[in-house]
């Protein structure tokens, strides 16, 4: 029986992580581009998790553990500072926001 | 086909097609929720890699916890957004960044079909490995053991890593 292989884990992770970092470049609205940013850290999840199945080993389901929990912290700031500049501002165009003074 | 690679397949088109959805929608409302069905399949590709407390966790954490974080801030800040994105201060911007997308992809795909298979790949050895205690002591047992045996010092780091992003969240919010 022909299981699935690592390589095609690991091309899956690697399209989901294209996709996110397009989103990046292309999208001007920072909430989209934090999106896309969880999408490139659940695409590299995505590659440890299967890592770990195929070398037999736990470590790689740790690393996704830690992973998850910087994510989160990451999301909490971020959106906590995306809502103080619009607050500022009350526009959040990631082209406007171009100098440094608040 | 087997039923692995028929599951694999339909889980790839599907992860794929939502995750085109996150950049590609205009409403941001779209994108969120084109998201959390991204990270909905991506917890079904942990299940069938037998990764089962993390796919429950992504479950709990991000589709649940961090996704709905999302949405309120979306939903804060929507109505002024849906008319910002026209104005493009460089035209080309787009295109050269749906270019270097593919030059990405392909060159990943590339080096990991030459270069990964799980032929060559250094096992565990046998006592400790991943399988040999799932099967003795049961899928989420083995998670538990690896992380307080050989990561406690990481795991207790983590704690003080969320009371900074707490801190950080509360200093943010006073600023009114």
């Amino acid at each position: 029986m022909a299981s699935v292989p690592l390589s095609a884990y690991l091309i899956m992770s690697a399209i989901l992580f294209t996709i996110g970092a397009t989103g990046v470049l292309i999208r001007r609205n920072p909430l989209i581009i934090f999106m896309s940013i969880e999408l490139m850290l659940n695409a590299v999840n995505l590659s440890f998790v299967a890592l770990s199945h195929f070398l037999d080993s736990a470590d790689g389901q740790m690393f996704v553990f830690i992973v998850l929990t910087v994510a989160a912290a990451e999301v909490v700031v971020g959106l906590a500072l995306i809502v103080s500049i619009f607050r500022s501002r009350r526009n959040i165009d990631v082209d406007e926001m171009n100098i440094l003074r608040g | 086909m087997t039923p692995e690679w028929l599951s694999f397949i339909v889980l790839a088109v599907a992860s794929t097609a939502t995750a085109i959805g996150v950049i590609a929608f205009k409403n941001a409302v779209h994108s969120a929720l084109s998201l959390i069905l991204t990270l909905l399949f991506l917890a079904l590709f942990y299940l069938q890699l037998q990764a089962m407390f993390i796919a429950v966790v992504q479950i709990l954490i991000y589709a649940g916890a961090i996704m709905v974080l999302f949405l309120f801030v979306v939903t804060m800040l929507a109505p002024e957004q849906d008319e910002q994105e026209q104005h493009d201060r460089i035209a080309w911007q787009k295109a050269v960044g749906s270019l270097l997308g593919l030059v990405l992809v392909g060159a990943l795909s590339y080096l990991l079909f030459n270069g990964a298979s799980s032929t060559n790949l250094p096992k565990a050895s046998a006592a400790e490995s991943l399988s040999n205690v799932v099967k003795h002591q049961g899928n989420v047992e083995a998670f538990g053991q690896a992380l307080f045996h050989g990561y406690l010092f990481p795991f207790e780091v983590t704690s003080l890593l969320i009371v900074i992003a707490i801190l950080g969240a509360l200093v943010f919010g006073r600023r009114a």
